[in-house]
């Protein structure tokens, strides 16, 4: 295993909950679709992405734990909330809207991709190892989500008005996947993080190509420098409301299994 | 000492809780180390954090913890190397067609090849019951999160597939 210097070993496990978290998050809410989704084979590919999720999450909350001493479900739940480090975008409230979920998981799948991509040369071979193999995972997702932006942005003048309202709401909450957590600048000296080009630029070319495939036009912008959120532990409403709800089972009996 | 071979023959009795193959058959045993009397075997998960993972450990913890002159069974999940479709033997294919999987030919993580690049589905894909070509494409989700499913045209039977991964 490998072994890191106090504060590099602080950042890296910083790094990997903002990845987990991020996930966990993510396929919590997706699985809030499994038996409602609008046709059924959405509603099996919604459970599975939810599934893919919820299982990558659980991999990289090993690699922290690890390194804090705890196992992947004291890590995934036993936090405060504060010491949560997802972006908001995946807690929002989506209003059990169709093109909101779709809008809120095209930006997040390519956004995982390419952290993956980035992650997969990381000097950690741990980390390296496993962010290979969740490339392929997550480019299944990435592929299934860029044929539902095509198939409402070219279905009827509802289903287009839908999704480019949807895809505009979450424009903001998209930018601030891209605050990053505290620490990375040491984790990128280290060359755990192999990152000095901008990933926002190359994020926003792959959006931006969808976009043009499906004749939509959505406004993305990034994010104010300064702009501290998810990342920094600073937490929406409807954070706290998903954060109840996930550590519901825990708080009642921290030694449940199922 | 227990050998080597020995182990791996009982390794062939444990099936894959969501697959009717063997895990030697479906490719995911990556090694077995003995010393003495404790075996050590990686095993690489087809999909990160796959729901039959524990199953698995579990099982070849008592089917080898059985055999006479094993004391400790450890089992480790590892990702290096990924495990592709490329790892399933022969039999473990053919076993699968049987069944109506269909498994692809090569593999989007073949050595040397991008691993970016998972397989787009314009290539034609076989039909497990008539051998047909003329199958279309349903969904990319299944049963389980390693199988995608297909219909084909000519016999008109849906099937699954192992994802090309």
């Amino acid at each position: 295993m490998s072994t890191f210097n106090e504060a590099t070993e602080q950042a890296a496990i910083n790094l990997c909950l903002s990845i987990a978290d991020d996930k966990l998050f993510l396929g919590h809410r997706n699985s809030n679709w499994t038996g409602i989704a609008p046709i059924l084979e959405a509603d099996i590919a919604f459970s599975s992405l939810a599934q893919d999720d919820i299982a990558h999450a659980s991999a990289i909350y090993e690699l922290a734990g690890a390194l804090m001493g705890d196992s992947a479900d004291e890590v995934a739940y036993g936090r405060k909330p504060d010491a949560y480090l997802c972006a908001d975008i995946v807690t929002k409230d989506d209003g059990f809207d169709w093109a909101n979920a779709i809008a809120r998981q095209f930006y997040c799948n390519h956004f995982n991709l390419l952290r993956f991509e980035r992650l997969s040369n990381s000097s950690w071979s741990e980390l390296a190892a496993l962010c290979k193999r969740l490339i392929v995972e997550q480019q299944i997702q990435v592929n299934h989500i860029n044929d539902w932006i095509l198939q409402l942005a070219k279905g009827t003048p509802e289903s287009k008005g839908k999704i480019v309202e949807a895809l505009n709401d979450y424009a903001c909450e998209a930018s601030m996947m891209f605050e990053t957590p505290y620490g990375f600048d040491l984790l990128i000296e280290e060359g755990i993080v192999n990152t000095a080009d901008d990933i926002f630029s190359e994020w926003h070319k792959r959006v931006r190509k969808q976009f043009e495939l499906a004749g939509v036009e959505i406004n993305v912008k990034q994010r104010n420098a300064d702009a501290e959120g998810g990342r920094s532990g600073v937490h929406s409403e409807d954070f706290n409301e998903s954060l109840r709800e996930l550590q519901a089972v825990y708080r009642e009996d921290p030694t449940a299994a199922w | 000492m227990v050998n080597k071979q020995a182990i791996l023959d009982v390794l062939l009795t444990i099936p894959d809780p969501e697959m009717p193959i063997s895990i030697v058959d479906l490719g995911i045993v990556e090694s077995v180390d003995v010393q003495e009397s404790n075996v050590r075997v990686e095993l690489l998960p087809t999909f990160v954090g796959c729901l039959a993972l524990p199953a698995i450990a579990n099982e070849v913890k008592e089917k080898v913890g059985e055999m006479e002159g094993i004391e400790q069974v450890t089992v480790d999940f590892i990702y290096d190397p990924p495990w592709s479709t490329d790892r399933m033997t022969e039999q473990g294919k053919s076993d699968l067609a049987a069944m109506g999987i269909a498994v692809p030919d090569g593999s989007c993580c073949s050595s040397g090849s991008d691993i970016t690049q998972v397989e787009l589905q314009t290539s034609a894909i076989k039909c497990p019951w008539c051998d047909s070509e003329d199958t279309a494409y349903t969904s990319a989700f299944g049963p389980t999160r390693c199988r995608s499913i297909h219909y084909c045209n000519a016999c008109r039977q849906p099937f699954e597939r192992m994802k090309q991964v």
